[in-house]
């Protein structure tokens, strides 16, 4: 094969307008199968690092993919409440290590409100366990303290020691504004690339102290409450949305959510993190093969693309060959010449595909971050891109087979003298 | 070594089994270092007995001998190995591929023959100082012509690169197929004079094809195509 392996690359330079279109098209492809990949990794590795280090997402009965979705997403709302009392009655139980009650159901300028207690920043973790960490300020202390997540303080612009005003319900622009209970920043935590990063946290008795004058979503008319009277008395919630707990033991999650989901005095359900993860991911799974499908296709088109090019300039080429023939080529070396030039197309498609892929990412990190708080990685090729890009390569010279074998069979057929 | 370059002995082609034969030639020869012109008009078998003769289609019947090798007896892979080392060829236009030089293109043939480009290098010390040296001697000045795509030569130019790819590595048998039709009087003979002299001086054999009766005298030889043939052409 060595007397056409430069012939191959002379011959596609000599064409290089068709030539460069087609490589194009196969490394939009390339960029795009890869880049699917790519997003699928890191969106599944991010949601499962969402939650980590907490045995067990308790709520009221419903579903396990609801409970995950508002307790640790923070999507969508629940239907009802986790009453106090039993709160408290699991909490002391034996074998429960650490409790963190969740009081969802405000926000702040599209950013979801969250009562919690202090316990959240200590036994709150993610990805590998890790914990949150602030990169200015503390836990709240006081009622109208609050807590900002990296991405909340980021678009918001706050500082600490800025006042904000909780909005009632979950719209952008509330019109029913908690405006006469302003809260101070006293935290900003670092960025953990889960949804803790859109989240105002305020503390549970915060919660109450907005609400202490409301009823059914509107404001009592005649009843007002100083919040400087607030400071001094006591805010028990009557209930909570969901509660995060730690067990002692492994084995004392899987008897304890038995317990809960058999709660006598309350409709319970309790869930374990991985499973719930696990059932979500599933149910994203059609998503995900439709997505994978949609990039085979692709690339598909950018191969058939490849082979349109090819055996359209076929016809013009078969002078060309007739040439090779006479001073000496044979047959084989054509077929040899057909596939090279379809092998060359796809690897400067897979090798161009491969930058697109790195340049797109380098411009979309930036916006999926902002948009979906995911945070695409910018490795080098996995291994499972190798495998990809060299798939993408076989299958261009499996297709440039079929030029090949057309060129291969005209040059028999026409000997070396034919007349155009 | 033989007297002859070119034996057919009762060759007979068709195309499918059911048509009469296209070709059917009891005897011709040709002598090594013969000049010969296969006259005939378009029609007469010439494309497919220039197939014949360069083993690129195999007869029904027969046996088509070239240097004492019968085309027959070879595999299609023999042939191709062969014919690269023997034969040169050149054709009526369109001889060059465009996305090659000048001389890349008089080098082809070295490509793909390894006695060829040994040939070229007992000529001279390189195989493109070869092409150079057969590209002068077809009157072309390879310093100018250079750096241009070859297709925008001209016509006369591109056929006496045509000839110098031919004979570079020297090969035993030339076979052009209507060379100088799409040259104008003055270019033909020009033509005709420079590949004559680098014929003779390789001591090779010529076999041109053409329906111009006018070069005959110019030949050692004229063979008429339609009194060789019995086969059925148009």
């Amino acid at each position: 094969m060595t007397p056409i392996i430069s012939l191959s690359h002379r011959s596609l330079l000599n064409r290089r307008g068709t030539v460069s279109l087609t490589v194009l098209a196969i490394a939009l492809s390339v960029m795009m199968v890869l880049g699917v990949e790519r997003l699928r990794h890191d969106a599944k590795a991010s949601f499962a690092n969402t939650i980590s280090g907490t045995d067990l997402i308790v709520g009221a009965r419903g579903g396990t993919i609801q409970l995950l979705l508002y307790a640790v997403f923070r999507i969508g709302n629940a239907t009802n409440n986790v009453s106090w009392k039993s709160y408290r009655d699991i909490a002391a139980r034996p074998g429960v290590a650490w409790t963190v009650p969740l009081s969802l159901g405000d926000s702040h300028k599209g950013f979801r409100v969250m009562g919690t207690t202090a316990d959240y920043f200590r036994h709150y973790r993610y990805g590998r366990k890790q914990n949150l960490a602030f990169t200015a300020g503390a836990p709240f202390k006081n009622i109208f303290d609050t807590v900002l997540g990296a991405d909340a303080a980021r678009y918001l612009g706050y500082k600490l020691g800025d006042d904000i005003v909780v909005a009632h319900g979950l719209g952008q622009v509330g019109f029913l504004r908690h405006d006469d209970k302003p809260f101070k920043v006293t935290g900003i935590l670092k960025k953990t690339g889960t949804p803790v990063d859109r989240t105002v946290h305020v503390s549970l008795a915060g919660i109450e102290a907005i609400h202490i004058d409301w009823r059914s979503g509107s404001r009592i008319p005649g009843m007002a409450v100083d919040a400087e009277a607030l400071r001094e008395g006591s805010l028990q919630p009557k209930a909570i949305t969901a509660f995060l707990v730690g067990t002692t033991t492994r084995f004392g999650a899987f008897h304890l959510q038995r317990a809960i989901n058999e709660y006598p005095r309350e409709p319970l359900l309790a869930t374990l993190p991985g499973v719930a993860l696990q059932e979500l991911w599933d149910l994203m799974g059609t998503a995900e093969t439709a997505l994978r499908a949609i990039s085979v296709f692709v690339v598909v088109a950018g191969l058939l693309g490849m082979l349109t090019m090819l055996l359209s300039s076929l016809n013009e080429r078969r002078r060309e060959i007739a040439i090779l023939r006479s001073v000496g080529a044979r047959p084989i070396h054509v077929f040899g010449l057909f596939s090279l030039e379809a092998g060359l197309i796809s690897l400067a498609g897979a090798l161009v595909g491969l930058i697109f892929l790195y340049l797109g990412l380098i411009i979309a990190r930036p916006i999926i971050d902002a948009q979906y708080g995911l945070l695409l990685s910018i490795g080098p090729p996995s291994l499972r891109d190798m495998v990809l890009l060299g798939l993408v390569v076989s299958a261009g010279i499996l297709v440039g087979m079929v030029p090949a074998y057309r060129a291969y069979r005209h040059s028999l057929a026409d000997g070396m003298i034919i007349r155009l | 070594m033989t007297s002859h370059a070119i034996r057919l002995t009762d060759v007979c082609f068709r195309w499918r089994k059911e048509i009469p034969p296209v070709i059917e030639i009891p005897r011709l020869s040709i002598r090594a270092g013969e000049k010969v012109l296969l006259r005939g008009p378009s029609g007469s078998g010439k494309t497919t007995l220039l197939n014949l003769l360069g083993g690129v289609t195999i007869p029904e019947r027969g046996k088509i001998e070239t240097l004492d090798t019968d085309w027959v007896a070879l595999s299609a892979a023999q042939r191709d190995r062969f014919r690269a080392d023997n034969v040169g060829f050149i054709f009526q236009m369109f001889n060059l591929i465009p996305y090659l030089s000048l001389v890349e293109n008089v080098l082809l043939p070295c490509r793909f023959s390894v006695g060829r480009r040994n040939a070229a290098m007992r000529k001279s010390p390189d195989i493109a100082r070869e092409a150079s040296r057969l590209l002068t001697h077809m009157q072309l000045d390879v310093d100018t012509l250079h750096g241009r795509p070859v297709n925008e030569l001209s016509t006369g130019q591109q056929q006496r690169v045509a000839a110098a790819r031919a004979l570079i590595g020297s090969p035993s048998i030339i076979i052009a197929d209507e060379p100088t039709s799409a040259l104008d009087a003055d270019a033909r003979y020009i033509f005709l004079d420079l590949l004559f002299r680098e014929i003779e001086q390789a001591e090779a054999t010529l076999v041109f094809v053409s329906h111009d009766a006018a070069l005959s005298k110019l030949f050692d030889r004229t063979v008429e195509l339609e009194e060789l043939n019995n086969g059925v052409t148009k």
